[in-house]
């Protein structure tokens, strides 16, 4: 196991309160496994990953417990040092904006030389050499005269590409690329992913991508984990998540997504409400405010990820995982496909005492 | 339009006698100059550059593009925010295109815009009700107490609490501000809406709401969109025909589902192609048209037509001199399917074109999709006491 994420839970201070960014997520990642976490803002799937590369906004963010085991290797645990020196060479991120995480104030050079010069032995020629093979392999023309520009000098879909270069220079062993592509234009977000998918098959990286986009999963991942309001709610192979979504919150994603490839007039069935307020310490599933299939119980109890069907032995990872979900009372297949409860007479169960949380979540018909 | 009499639009009828708006020729450049006192005119960003359509009473017009091809520029000068270069723009019979003052504010009434970022576009420091009603206020439509009733009755329609009118804009979520803003579109019943990217900047199951919002608002009060954004799903939505520019032209203009059905042109076929498409089992079936390089500068396009440095179809066909030399205008294909290409018959039956969609040479996708899920059997329920 290359990374196992066992119960994290990650707290941020503020001055309106505690917000409860992730909790309680685990999950396993096998050496040259790619997996996507996909969910929409807040959700916590880019804290999670924070976290793991122990990079959260100090002095709010906290690590509240779990562990993350890198290699047999606490990361919570570990000293900033041993971190310092995992960053990189282990583990590298890639982040959404390329023109906020590359220096505007150095050339590409400078900053090349000095990533591959602080993890390894090598003289400068070396490391420059190393360099212009990389920007080549990007697809970078000229790469020995362009290594010479500052970032500016660069377009978006260029600036990416020099950051996967970067991130890929020490050969780590898991990369982390955090909408990697959501700036991007289409025609470059497929360049990029194209890039992505090809050079980290070539060198056997592990990778995590976090996306709001499940497109862009459905193509380039082989696991996925649906994340809400700082929970893992599904759990499943790509295949077997678009071909049988069981949680209702993915359900409701993939009905309120326009397709391409959709057949004429569809209507698309949006998840009403709003996601919950985080500064709220979770009681209940999450989601249960925004649910369609919510018992009683939704509201009272946090539902544990458990597989599909009960009993089975789980396996965390390949090709094989186990399709798990958090919830109390799962959608039919038949309900899955149609995007709405079709048990006759059943009825949403109402929130225990009235509305009295935030007023934002009453608005919305 | 070739089309006569009503035609079934995706969400009521559209009256393709009456058209609502005629653009002709439409031109903005934006001069580059060089100096501090005194200014020399060195170039000009060509933004839009000569771009003609027609919008129909009632319909859905999706304008699509990548950043920087003009979509934006086209939606704000159909508007007047913009002073056109050159070019023409016909609202409703009457020429536009260079009124000013009282005239041109009184055009505004029957023109409105909702815009991409709800935070940016709307003013923190006044409250919804005053957004809402400020449209009112300045083209002095009714009293003080009808307005009011008018701002609780938009509020009704868009989906928001009245109660909320004292508000302000930080107090609500990025779709509720979104609301807002269509509500403050809406306030004084225009005839066209321009909509500028207005789902991008919200999360998918947000989105969902005001796209569904949008198209009721449609059916409700006869609105004619002009809907502008990149996301090509979206726009294939909600649009009755769908326009794809590129670099300042029109390159492609379809009904939106023969767009993504039957592409004509390399550009459309490309951006098609890269479109990811949530669900693996086409997405296996698929294959991306990798464009080269980056989109050219607007300000130095290159000649003739301005995709040729990255089109894959002139590559194909040994580089043909025409594409580079003649600048190619949009002619009818099939009825209503208009195509800038000098080749555009080579695109149709291509390989390039199946597998941009998915279809490729195997089964159609809806047999395979069913085949998987058939193999599978359906796992029992979980009992709700686990």
């Amino acid at each position: 196991m290359l990374l196992s994420v066992r119960d994290l839970t990650v707290r941020f201070r503020t001055h309106d309160g505690t917000v409860h960014a992730v909790n309680g997520v685990s999950f396993d990642l096998e050496a040259g496994e790619t997996l996507g976490l996909v969910g929409e803002s807040g959700c916590g799937k880019s804290v999670t990953n924070l976290a793991v590369m122990r990079l959260l906004p100090q002095p709010a963010g906290h690590i509240e417990g779990g562990q993350v085991l890198f290699d047999d290797m606490d990361l919570v645990q570990a000293s900033e040092a041993s971190m310092r020196d995992l960053r990189g060479r282990e583990i590298a991120m890639i982040f959404q904006d390329p023109m906020t995480s590359l220096n505007p104030v150095l050339t590409i050079e400078e900053q090349m030389v000095e990533t591959i010069q602080a993890h390894k032995q090598v003289t400068t020629a070396d490391a420059r050499a190393r360099a212009i093979e990389l920007l080549g392999r990007v697809g970078i023309a000229e790469p020995a005269g362009r290594l010479r520009d500052f970032p500016h000098q660069f377009s978006g879909g260029m600036r990416q590409r020099v950051m996967i270069a970067m991130a890929l220079a020490l050969e780590p062993k898991l990369l982390i690329a955090d909408e990697p592509t959501t700036a991007l234009d289409v025609t470059i977000q497929a360049q990029v992913l194209e890039l992505l998918q090809r050079l980290t098959a070539e060198e056997e990286t592990a990778v995590i991508l976090i996306t709001h986009d499940l497109g862009v999963v459905a193509g380039m991942t082989s696991r996925i984990n649906v994340m809400y309001a700082g929970f893992v709610v599904e759990a499943a192979t790509t295949p077997d998540l678009f071909a049988r979504p069981r949680h209702p919150y993915t359900v409701g994603l993939l009905h309120s997504l326009p397709r391409l490839d959709a057949g004429s007039d569809e209507p698309l069935i949006p998840i009403e409400g709003v996601p919950p307020d985080l500064r709220l310490a979770p009681v209940g599933c999450q989601f249960a405010a925004r649910c369609a299939w919510r018992i009683e119980r939704c509201w009272s109890e946090i539902p544990s990820l458990e597989p599909l069907e009960p009993g089975t032995t789980v396996r965390s990872t390949g090709p094989g995982a186990t399709h798990r979900i958090a919830c109390w009372n799962p959608p039919t297949p038949e309900e899955a496909e149609a995007g709405a409860p079709l048990r006759p007479g059943f009825v949403a169960a109402p929130p225990p005492d009235e509305p009295a949380q935030a007023p934002k979540t009453a608005a919305p018909r | 339009m070739s089309e006569t009499g009503p035609a079934q639009g995706a969400r009521g009828v559209i009256d393709a006698d009456e058209q609502l708006l005629e653009v002709s020729g439409l031109k903005v450049y934006f001069p580059i100059t060089r100096g501090i006192v005194i200014q020399r005119h060195v170039g000009d960003v060509r933004a839009v550059d000569g771009v003609s359509l027609t919008l129909r009473r009632g319909e859905t017009l999706g304008l699509v593009g990548e950043s920087g091809c003009g979509k934006s520029t086209f939606g704000r000068a159909i508007l007047r925010l913009y002073r056109p270069t050159a070019g023409q723009i016909v609202f409703e019979g009457n020429d536009i295109t260079t009124l000013g003052g009282a005239a041109l504010r009184s055009l505004r009434r029957r023109m409105q815009m909702i815009f991409q970022d709800p935070y940016a576009s709307l003013n923190p420091r006044m409250t919804v009700g005053g957004i809402v009603g400020e449209p009112l206020d300045i083209h002095s439509i009714g009293t003080r107490n009808e307005r009011r009733q008018r701002v609780e009755e938009l509020f009704e329609i868009v989906g928001l609490d009245p109660t909320f009118a004292e508000r302000y804009p930080h107090e609500f979520s990025g779709g509720q501000r979104q609301r807002v803003g269509v509500a403050r579109a809406l306030a004084v019943n225009p005839d066209l809406i321009v909509a500028d990217e207005p789902v991008s900047a919200l999360d998918v199951s947000i989105q969902a709401q005001i796209v569904n919002l949008l198209e009721r608002l449609q059916s409700q009060f006869r609105l004619t969109y002009l809907f502008i954004a990149h996301d090509l799903s979206v726009v294939r939505h909600i649009s009755d025909r769908i326009a794809v520019m590129y670099l300042g032209r029109l390159v492609e203009l379809a009904p939106s589902r023969e767009l993504y059905d039957a592409p004509r042109h390399p550009y459309t076929v490309a951006l098609i192609s890269a479109v990811p498409i949530p669900d693996p089992a086409i997405e296996s079936k698929r294959r991306r048209i990798i464009l080269k390089g980056d989109v050219p500068n607007p300000a130095s396009p290159p000649p003739g037509c301005h995709f040729h440095t990255r089109c894959w179809l002139r590559e194909r066909l040994g580089n043909p001199a025409e594409c580079e030399e003649v600048e190619p205008q949009l002619r009818v294909l099939t009825t209503g399917h208009e195509v800038a290409c000098h080749f555009a018959e080579q695109v149709e039956g291509s390989e390039e074109q199946r597998r941009a969609s998915g279809r490729g040479t195997s089964p159609a996708p809806d047999a395979a999709r069913s085949a998987t899920s058939a193999d599978v059997p359906a796992p029992p329920q979980r009992p709700a006491g686990q």
